[in-house]
């Protein structure tokens, strides 16, 4: 076992126990929390995998804004303090879909890489992966691109006021 | 030098700015207010003009006591004040002082780092105002994440136009690109970089989510002793960290005008961040805090959109050139 | 133009800086009081007749004075006269609001304010000044300043100097002048 093996297990039982805190712990907020501990487990992941810029646009988007959106928004609405016992959480349709996904996902891996062995790229530079986006996965991109703009030229049709017809909101 | 002891000395070089850096920030705050505001200052402890009044409150606040709200949730309560101090401390390892091996962790795409870790400073203040079971801490905690999501923005694409004219991430690399006459072409990202960075480490006239007439004191309403004062320390820490951060990316970082940059690169580093932590106070001490919706309207009326024409503007002088 | 005053108040705060501080360093340095302070009051019992004006005048009865009579026999005189005699004279500071009303009504100048301040005190029942307290504060009262630099000087001044001036022209082994109290007998 090397280094990184060790860390990655490491790292992934880190990021598998925060996982089940954050479905499992009575506390809304909490969650949210634990929810961070596990992502930044996983931009460790990515670290330990040399995938440097990834693991930084995981923080940057992931903990940055959207999990910061998340808590926001339960804060706006509830922040409840201790035990909330109202959690909506149906158990074993939960934990079917859960792990027939990891499941899945887990077969995918092992099916696709066996006992193969993979030695760790260089360091995912930024130079290198704006070579991949812009050589290779041009097309990709740009569709990506276009359907963020729909997204967001959605969103603002969506939230102008007065508009019956789009937003269903009365004046 | 060992591997093992490079880091150590390292860290423990970051742990010592990270700690000092505050306390001399915060003492020039009590005395340049004073001044500018006519007055004095603390002129007692260390004897000579107060020099040591921040150890003096240092020694006060440690014997504090230390109260946890009955109500509050008690680990997120007594850790977010420690998480607080963290971005700051990882950015600064990363930020180079001078040219050469003169910064504490040479990275590839360190300003990506910076940026990203900078960002994880609303999570700590959300845990202290969610925890804290209070309504001032909880409405605090609701502007102070209004305000981090917006100017974070702004502060990202300021950061994107240097990288861009530079054409790298590197924070030694910007340093390394950038001429004197990139005070004119850069000072939209200038002027909105450092807004948005006084937005970020929540610093007058950005301190709505502290704001003392309004809030009480926002968060740190619960807050007492040692872990009050880690939050304060956080705030002078984050001053040196922007300070550090504007002048590597726009004022040329260890160049200075009489060349010799190798061997004073440094002293030139921290008289710029220096004078960009003067304006930093300046600002505090000459402006009123702004309303809540004047907040907002800057950043989304006023920084984006600058932001977003500088870097149209700088990808046409990039494409001239 | 839109934004000036930004730079404006930029401005304003540097220009304060550069420029001395108005602080007073008050524990440290004393400060220059203007003149007429009103910090306490002093009382001369040479010139009290025990006549309870200022008793009676004080808006919030700071002032209590217990006296008794005595007789004097006056050779010559048909009957002896009476005179009042002071034994108690106390202000309670506590109470004061120094509005001087007592040391304006003082007939006979045994009331003088002395702008000395410093004089709190731990228990609120010390802030009672008695006759004691009220002698030793008689040394710190000042000269009354000129009402104008370049006029003459204060009508007490004068007084007392043309008195002293012609005592000594007169007997001068009986002259007992002294500037704060000679003026205001009759």
């Amino acid at each position: 076992m090397t280094v990184a093996d060790v860390l990655l297990i490491t790292i992934g039982a880190v990021v598998l126990g925060s996982a089940l805190l954050v479905v499992t712990t009575r506390h809304l907020v909490r969650a949210g929390l634990w929810l961070i501990v596990t992502l930044i487990g996983v931009a460790a992941a990515y670290l330990v995998l040399t995938a440097e810029m990834v693991a930084w646009v995981q923080i940057l988007l992931y903990l940055g804004a959207v999990v910061v959106l998340l808590l926001f928004a339960v804060m706006l609405t509830r922040a409840p303090i201790g035990v909330s016992d109202d959690l909506n959480r149906p158990r074993w349709p939960g934990a079917l879909v859960g792990l027939g996904a990891a499941g899945a996902l887990g077969a995918l891996l092992v099916n696709a890489y066996r006992w193969e062995k993979v030695e760790l790229p260089e360091a995912g530079t930024a130079e290198r992966i704006g070579e991949q986006v812009f050589q290779s996965w041009v097309l990709p991109f740009e569709l990506v691109g276009l359907l963020l703009l729909a997204a967001l030229i959605g969103a603002i049709v969506l939230s102008q006021p007065g508009d019956d017809s789009v937003s269903g909101r009365k004046k | 030098m060992p591997a093992w002891l490079d880091l150590v000395v390292r860290v423990l070089i970051v742990i010592i700015v990270i700690f000092v850096a505050p306390l001399v920030i915060g003492q020039t705050e009590h005395k340049v207010m004073a001044h500018m505001q006519g007055r004095l200052g603390p002129m007692y402890a260390g004897a000579y003009h107060g020099w040591a009044q921040l150890v003096a409150d240092a020694a006060k606040f440690i014997q504090k006591e230390d109260i946890t709200p009955r109500a509050a949730d008690r680990p997120v309560f007594k850790i977010a004040p420690v998480i607080s101090m963290l971005p700051y401390m990882i950015v600064v390892l990363v930020i180079p002082l001078g040219p050469g091996g003169l910064v504490a962790q040479k990275l590839d795409i360190g300003l990506f780092f910076v940026l990203a870790v900078f960002g994880l400073g609303v999570i700590a203040v959300l845990m202290a105002s969610w925890a804290s079971a209070n309504k001032f801490a909880l409405m605090g905690g609701l502007r102070a994440a209004a305000q981090l999501l917006g100017y974070e923005l702004p502060f990202v694409l300021a950061a994107a136009s240097v990288a861009m004219a530079a054409g790298t991430l590197s924070l030694s690399g910007i340093v390394e690109a950038w001429r004197p006459w990139w005070l004119i072409w850069q000072l939209p990202a200038l002027v909105v970089f450092f807004l948005a960075g006084l937005a970020e480490i929540r610093r007058t006239p950005f301190d709505m989510p502290i704001a003392d007439s309004e809030l009480v004191a926002g968060y740190l309403v619960e807050y007492t002793g040692l872990r009050y004062a880690f939050f304060m320390l956080a705030e002078y820490a984050g001053i040196f960290v922007i300070s550090a951060l504007t002048t590597v990316l726009f004022l040329g970082g260890w160049k200075g005008p009489f060349g010799l940059d190798t061997e004073l690169g440094w002293l030139w580093t921290l008289i710029k961040i220096a004078c960009v932590s003067f304006v930093v106070l300046w600002v505090r001490i000459a402006y009123p805090r702004l309303r809540e919706d004047q907040l907002q309207r800057l950043c989304w009326l006023g920084l984006v959109p600058a932001a977003l024409a500088q870097l149209v503007l700088t990808a046409g002088v990039k494409l001239a050139l | 133009m839109k934004g000036i005053g930004l730079a404006k108040g930029l401005a304003v705060t540097f220009k304060t800086m550069t420029r001395r501080s108005t602080t007073q360093q008050y524990p440290d340095v004393d400060p220059e009081l203007p003149p007429r302070s009103r910090g306490v009051i002093a009382h001369i019992e040479e010139n009290c007749t025990v006549c309870l004006l200022c008793a009676r005048e004080c808006p919030d009865w700071a002032i209590t004075i217990e006296s008794h009579k005595e007789e004097v026999i006056v050779p010559g005189a048909a009957r002896a006269r009476q005179r009042n005699v002071l034994d108690e004279f106390n202000i309670d500071f506590a109470l004061c609001m120094y509005c001087g009303i007592c040391v304006e009504v003082c007939p006979f100048g045994a009331l003088h304010w002395s702008p000395e301040f410093e004089y709190a005190e731990y228990d609120l029942r010390d802030l009672v000044h008695s006759r004691d307290r009220l002698r030793e504060w008689v040394m710190t009262v000042p000269p009354p300043p000129a009402h104008d630099r370049n006029g003459a000087g204060a009508k007490e001044e004068v007084v007392a100097e043309k008195a002293l001036a012609a005592a000594a022209a007169s007997a001068p082994s009986q002259v007992d002048a002294c500037p704060n109290d000679g003026s205001g007998r009759i």
